[in-house]
């Protein structure tokens, strides 16, 4: 009866093991900073070039998009910095003035952001708008 | 004032009224006051559905005085979406939730006016305490009725991306599938306060548990579905924390389904399966929060509400603390009459098959709520992509695959070596075979092959268990082919439903692991121009603007070509809907078995256009493989047919017993 024990606990040691592994080398190559833009600039030279997760919002009246070459540039702000980002590729439906959006890619030594990825979340009040249109 | 309101703060009363009650009444032995905290869940849910009505009333009428109706409707919205925005937003998707439990609850009273006697008042007490937690929430912390101080004209609309057939769907199934589960846990947590800790709870929830289960897939494939005909990025899984929050608890409700078959069988597992059940339970909830709370950073969560958040969280601990702490307590009572004969055996496998699950959901869990956890320990929010969920999980699925194709064909107990060179013998040889073929055919991507190799290996076993099993029944009763295939399903609803839903997770692997065949491209086209994708050749012919009742459409017009003839005319548009900033994308997609054309309007300029077009090979196998597991889980559930006492004996007597799981 002891030695089967021992060999199920052996067996599930060797599982845990092998989830652990799994779990640490799939951290390894798919970790990444997400920063606000304040965050980002504080770091400065430090990130360059290391792939980050930037959230923040849409500057409005930012937005400048070629709309056939698909080349966007924007500016994405926190409230208290901003820094101005470059995208190229489909832009989701949700992208617009003021939403909230996270950029992935790279903090570049020229001053800007340069996005691989960009995902926007539609803004979730969008009952500010009602009073305004009453007036 | 409004009925609504008022009503869900009675149900309030009611339920906690119910909770306490019951309990008190099980103490004591009270008979009356069992009965009236009985009578008293039929009173909530009616009073529930006074104002899920109300809501309705509302919403349909367009009473746009009330601020959930105006943020969430128009007069221009179709009457199918008017309905749907019931759940569109915080408030209403929480009266949903609570709606669905409180009409459960009272289907589970009366099935068992007359059984389980003893654990019921438990039964109840859980279920009702579960539901205060939500009408506190309305009642207290949202606002479902907050009137506004004056009456819009037209409301905002609902956001475009939630006007599809799939979103109309998915919150419903899902939220049957996350309350659904309330049921198993109630009656688990009940056997453990009363100590009765027998199969009863088991057995007597196995329908309440197949149903959450088939509905928590139902909606995670609608889920699915919705963002890959909507969201136009081309596919439809991208490790979302709120989609990983649904898959938690199926993950585990999965393990559970197959672990009670051991208790079941072998009265083995007890606290294994104790330990499962709360757990899906509490992921549920977790995933309730998780959605709810806005503490994790994602593309589709509702707003954020740090106070809905903490309470979440303060009731989740609530839960783990007492649900583990009473199953501490009851061990003793819980130790198994069997133990593991050998690693070799189907109890292995199963075992083996429900680490992997729970190992797969603790993976996916770690990378959820990594950001929160570095945030909090090392002061810096760090994240993990969607690559980090692959590289984990798809190893453990494979594997899981794998034993889906060895689980039926091990023994009990434990397995001889003949025993397992008689059953996997044909699997083996026509996976292998498979496997050889596709290699020569030309694909090489390592994973997809291996997917392939294993999905034909489980598709022969499965094959063959039914051929053998429709043999067995021919020799024994002489029954025709069919008849002897329909009959086998019938009398074994559960494993041969089963062999059905393992049927369509394989094929939802296939549709999975075509991704690995992906390609895409982006391009600019002036009218008449084309271009080639593959096989695939794409003819730009027209552009169009055009206003309709309640959007503004830009549409492009391209004719496919595929090997040089004419299949098809594809139409992808920006519609602009009335009262709502963001355009919204409507992609084309030409489906077939063997792969989708998907062509997104990404941009336009003075007519010329620019697309992006993708082809996902075996994309329809995941939408079928999704109906065939739908299929296998009605057959599960079928009721029985009230069988006489001598067909009972029959069965018996022609020593059923190997075909039954």
């Amino acid at each position: 009866m002891k030695i089967k024990r021992f060999r199920f606990i052996i067996g599930g040691s060797i599982l845990l093991l092998v989830l652990i592994y799994l779990i640490y080398t799939g951290m390894e190559g798919t970790m990444r900073y997400y920063m606000t833009v304040s965050e980002l600039m504080a770091k400065g030279n430090s990130v360059y070039g290391e792939k980050v997760n930037l959230g923040g919002r849409v500057v409005k009246g930012s937005i400048e998009w070629d709309k056939l070459k698909l080349k966007l540039k924007f500016s994405i702000t926190d409230g208290k910095k901003s820094l101005p980002v470059i995208y190229k590729g489909v832009i989701p439906d949700a992208f617009k003035n003021g939403a909230s959006v996270v950029a992935e890619g790279t903090y570049s030594p020229r001053g800007f952001f340069r996005a691989a990825a960009l995902l926007a979340k539609c803004p979730s009040k969008y009952l500010s708008a009602i009073p305004e249109k009453k007036k | 004032m409004n009925i609504g309101y008022f009503s869900i703060i009675a149900a309030l009363i009611v339920s906690v009224y119910a909770a306490v009650c019951s309990a008190i009444a099980k103490k004591t032995g009270n008979m009356k006051l069992i009965s009236s905290s009985r009578n008293a869940v039929f009173v909530v849910s009616g009073l529930i559905t006074i104002t899920a009505a109300s809501l309705l009333y509302a919403l349909i009428t367009h009473n746009f005085q009330l601020e959930y109706v105006a943020s969430y409707t128009s007069r221009s919205l179709p009457l199918f979406y008017t309905i749907s925005a019931f759940y569109a937003g915080n408030a209403g998707s929480l009266l949903l939730w609570v709606w669905f439990l409180s009409i459960f609850a009272s289907l589970v009273v009366i099935q068992n006016l007359r059984q389980n006697r003893d654990i019921m008042p438990y039964v109840i007490s859980v279920m009702m305490t579960v539901a205060s937690f939500f009408l506190f929430l309305l009642v207290f912390v949202t606002d479902l009725f907050k009137k506004l101080p004056f009456v819009p004209q037209d409301g905002q609309g609902l956001n475009p991306l939630l006007q599809n057939p799939g979103m109309l769907f998915h919150p419903p199934t899902l939220y049957m599938g996350y309350v659904g589960f309330t049921i198993p846990f109630a009656f688990a947590i009940a056997s453990l306060m009363t100590g009765r800790l027998g199969d009863e709870w088991i057995r007597s929830t196995r329908r309440w548990t197949i149903f959450a289960w088939l509905f928590l897939a139902i909606g995670n494939l609608f889920g699915s579905w919705w963002a890959y005909v909507e969201l136009g990025w081309g596919g439809f899984w991208m490790w979302d924390p709120v989609e990983s929050a649904s898959f938690m608890p199926w993950l585990v409700a999965t393990a559970y389904l197959h672990s009670v078959i051991i208790q079941e069988k072998r009265d083995m597992l007890k606290v294994w399966n104790m330990i499962l059940i709360i757990l899906t339970f509490v992921l549920t909830i977790f995933g309730t929060f998780l959605t709810r709370s806005g503490i994790v950073s994602s593309v589709h969560a509702f707003a954020e509400s740090p106070l809905l958040g903490y309470l979440f969280l303060g009731f989740i601990v609530i839960i783990l603390i007492f649900s583990y702490g009473l199953l501490i307590k009851r061990l003793p009572l819980l130790s198994s009459r069997n133990e593991l004969d050998s690693l070799l055996s189907r109890e292995s496998s199963f075992l083996l098959n429900n680490l992997l699950l729970v190992g797969a959901t603790f993976a996916i869990f770690w990378g959820t709520v990594f950001p929160i956890i570095s945030e909090v320990v090392r002061g810096v929010k760090v994240t993990v992509g969607p690559p980090f969920f692959n590289q984990v999980t798809i190893p453990i699925f494979l594997t899981l695959l794998l034993l889906t194709g060895i689980c039926p064909l091990i023994s009990w107990r434990s397995a001889s070596r003949r025993n397992l060179m008689k059953n996997f013998l044909y699997p083996f040889t026509a996976g292998l075979t498979g496997g050889i073929v596709l290699f020569i055919m030309g694909i090489r991507n390592t994973l997809a092959l291996i997917s392939f190799t294993l999905s034909i290996f489980v598709a022969t076993t499965i094959l063959t268990e039914f051929i053998r099993g429709t043999m067995a029944r021919r020799e024994m009763t002489g029954e025709g082919r069919l008849k002897a295939f329909f009959t086998l399903i019938r009398k074994n609803k559960r494993r041969y439903g089963g062999y059905v839903v393992h049927i369509g997770i394989i094929l939802i692997f296939i549709g999975v692991t075509g991704k690995a065949f992906k390609s895409e491209k982006v391009v600019t086209l002036t009218k008449g121009e084309s271009s080639t994708v593959k096989n695939y050749t794409l003819r730009y012919d027209s552009y169009s603007e055009y206003p309709t009742r309640n959007k503004y459409i830009v549409a492009t017009t391209l004719s496919i070509y595929k090997e040089g003839k004419k299949v098809g005319i594809l139409t992808p548009e920006k519609d602009f809907y009335k009262g709502q900033e963001q355009p919204s994308s409507e992609v084309a997609i030409r489906s077939t078995l063997e792969e989708d054309l998907y062509v997104i309007l990404a941009g336009y300029k003075n007519g010329s256009a620019t697309f992006k077009i993708i082809i996902n090979p075996l994309m329809s196998w995941m939408w079928i493989g999704g109906y065939v597991l739908v299929l296998g889980g009605i057959i599960v559930l079928w009721p029985d047919r009230k069988r006489r006492k001598g067909a009972k004996a029959l069965t018996a007597a022609h020593g059923m017993s190997r075909l039954e799981i």
